[in-house]
């Protein structure tokens, strides 16, 4: 699991909270399943950029992915404006799960 | 900084809304075509072609088979290719031109009057069938993705409303001869490419797409997929050819091998797929699932028996033909049904309830939905009732039917039970 970021410790932070964010289908939380692709940290602005994925496209659980993701962050960045895009470029596959997420998978 | 990806899609499925009566009909369908089965056991010992067997036989497969995967399919179509359900107006048009045509016509095989009342029951069908067929075709026509698995489904419906079609035509023909024949001389085909036509083909395309999703599997093969299909549509075609120029029985093995190798391709797949899933457990609806994928092999094996009876002796044990299509209604496709009724029902009614409050605090799982103790009672009530009306069909047994029969009333009654708590499901947060 390889998230593009611009700042390593914003965004260390942001993926631990964000583990508490879960795929209802999969039981596995969204950093663990590799949906997240990017975390951004715009300080002047105040703003955080996350670019994520879903397993798959219409996913009937996307909407309350999303907005899983968006509301975490928004309770842990209280003082900056949260913005989530959605992208299938490249799509999701199970090599993005991380070693923890194939173990839990594999219990 | 980050710079957003230009292939950025916004994700809005099919409204619970849309989906929700087809799965309330199908259930309480199933509950009244066990207990018309309870009351036309009795049919069950003697020729098939019998009022209440075919008034059973169309609350399953129209009532509890098509009403639930027109509901599903509204809610999975979106998945599969990739791209909006054209038309939310279509789809409850659908559902009311079903829901009310279906009893007409159950009605009117039940009594065996096949006058207005079951001909109005057959067009709303029909007419339901067609808004079904045009919001499917606009919805894959304005997708991104026209994979194998759309392939599959839309060809699926257009199968299905040709059987409408010819069962309409049937209807019409018992009161006024309208085709050179009598209508019990086309059922066979009426029959055939309901099954094969509409259910086998649109269950191995959303099967081929379901099962390696929820298992999380790496095995993926469109053109394994792409061979089923030619295969499954020749057999269809060459059986509608043979049957329409009346060829001798012996041609349409070339119709059943490509059933056969179909099916058997499809097991492959099947088991491909859970060989090489990445997630170990498998919870009891996909096992299920499963086995009802392998099910499908015991009504073959009574339909080479048919086959090969009709070719020696020119006729099929009654006993023999009434398995094969009880096993159909009541053991694939209801083995089918049961399992992914509580794979897909919990996540739209958890995604209706919970959308909003997923990261607010701790929901329960969509799986939490409903209650695992009665489903396993369903499962062992139904395995037992299927096996027991079966022995009852082969013994020729009134009491054995009315008990297999109870045992599968009871499963329906359970059933219902959990589909109710799931649909009734409130925040319990």
């Amino acid at each position: 699991m390889n998230v593009i970021t611009n700042n390593n410790l914003q965004c260390t932070v942001a993926l631990a909270t964000l583990q508490d964010v879960y795929d209802p289908e999969i039981g596995l939380n969204v950093v663990d399943l590799g949906l997240i692709y990017q975390l951004d940290f715009d300080d002047e602005q105040k703003e955080v950029f996350c670019s994520m994925t879903l397993t798959t496209q219409f996913c009937p659980m996307g909407e309350s992915i999303t907005d899983g993701v968006r509301t975490k962050l928004q309770d842990c960045f209280a003082a900056y404006k949260v913005n989530v895009q959605l992208t299938f470029d490249p799509p999701w596959n199970y090599e993005l799960i991380s070693e923890g997420g194939k173990k839990y998978l594999n219990h | 900084m980050f710079t957003s990806s230009p292939n950025i899609a916004t994700v809005k499925t099919t409204s619970w809304k849309v989906v929700l009566p087809f799965y309330l009909y199908a259930a309480i369908s199933f509950l009244a075509a066990t207990v018309l089965l309870f009351l036309a056991a009795d049919g069950f010992t003697a020729h098939y072609f019998q009022p209440h067997t075919l008034a059973v036989t169309h609350t399953m497969a129209l009532g509890w088979g098509t009403m639930i995967i027109l509901g599903a399919s509204h809610q999975l179509v979106p998945v599969i290719i990739e791209g909006k359900l054209y038309s939310n107006k279509l789809a409850y048009m659908s559902f009311v031109l079903a829901a009310l045509g279906i009893p007409l016509l159950v009605y009117g095989f039940y009594v065996f009057d096949m006058g207005e009342i079951a001909k109005c029951g057959g067009i709303l069908v029909l007419l339901s069938m067609l808004s079904y067929i045009i919001n499917l075709g606009k919805s894959i026509a304005g997708s991104q993705s026209k994979n194998v698995h759309a392939v599959f489904v839309f060809t699926a419906s257009l199968w299905l409303f040709i059987t409408a079609l010819l069962g309409l035509a049937l209807l019409f023909n018992f009161t006024g001869l309208i085709m050179p024949d009598s209508s019990l001389h086309y059922l066979p085909l009426h029959a055939h490419l309901g099954i094969v036509g509409w259910f086998l083909l649109l269950v191995i395309g959303v099967g081929t797409r379901l099962i390696p999703m929820f298992l999380i599997s790496k095995y993926n093969n469109p053109k394994l997929l792409w061979q089923i299909y030619f295969l499954l549509n020749f057999s269809l075609l060459s059986f509608v050819v043979f049957f329409y120029f009346s060829v001798p029985g012996g041609y349409n093995f070339v119709s059943y091998a490509a059933l056969f190798l179909a099916v058997f391709l499809f097991l492959i797949y099947c088991r491909k797929a859970y060989m090489q899933r990445i997630r170990r457990a498998v919870d009891e609806q996909m096992k299920l699932s499963l086995l009802s994928a392998a099910m499908i092999a015991v009504p073959l094996v009574l339909l080479a028996a048919i086959i090969t009876s009709l070719s020696v002796t020119a006729k099929a044990s009654s006993a023999l033909v009434l398995s094969y299509g009880f096993l159909i209604f009541f053991g694939w496709l209801t083995a089918i049904i049961l399992g992914m009724t509580f794979k897909t029902l919990p996540f739209i009614v958890w995604n209706k309830v919970y959308h909003l409050q997923s990261a607010k605090g701790k929901t329960p799982n969509p799986k939490d939905l409903f209650h695992h103790g009665w489903y396993k009672a369903m499962t062992v009530f139904y395995l037992a009732g299927l096996l027991i009306f079966c022995a009852g069909i082969i013994f020729s047994q009134t009491m054995i039917l009315k008990t297999g029969s109870s045992l599968l009333i009871a499963t329906a009654f359970i059933y219902n039970m959990n589909v109710i708590k799931i649909l009734w499901h409130k925040a319990s947060l």
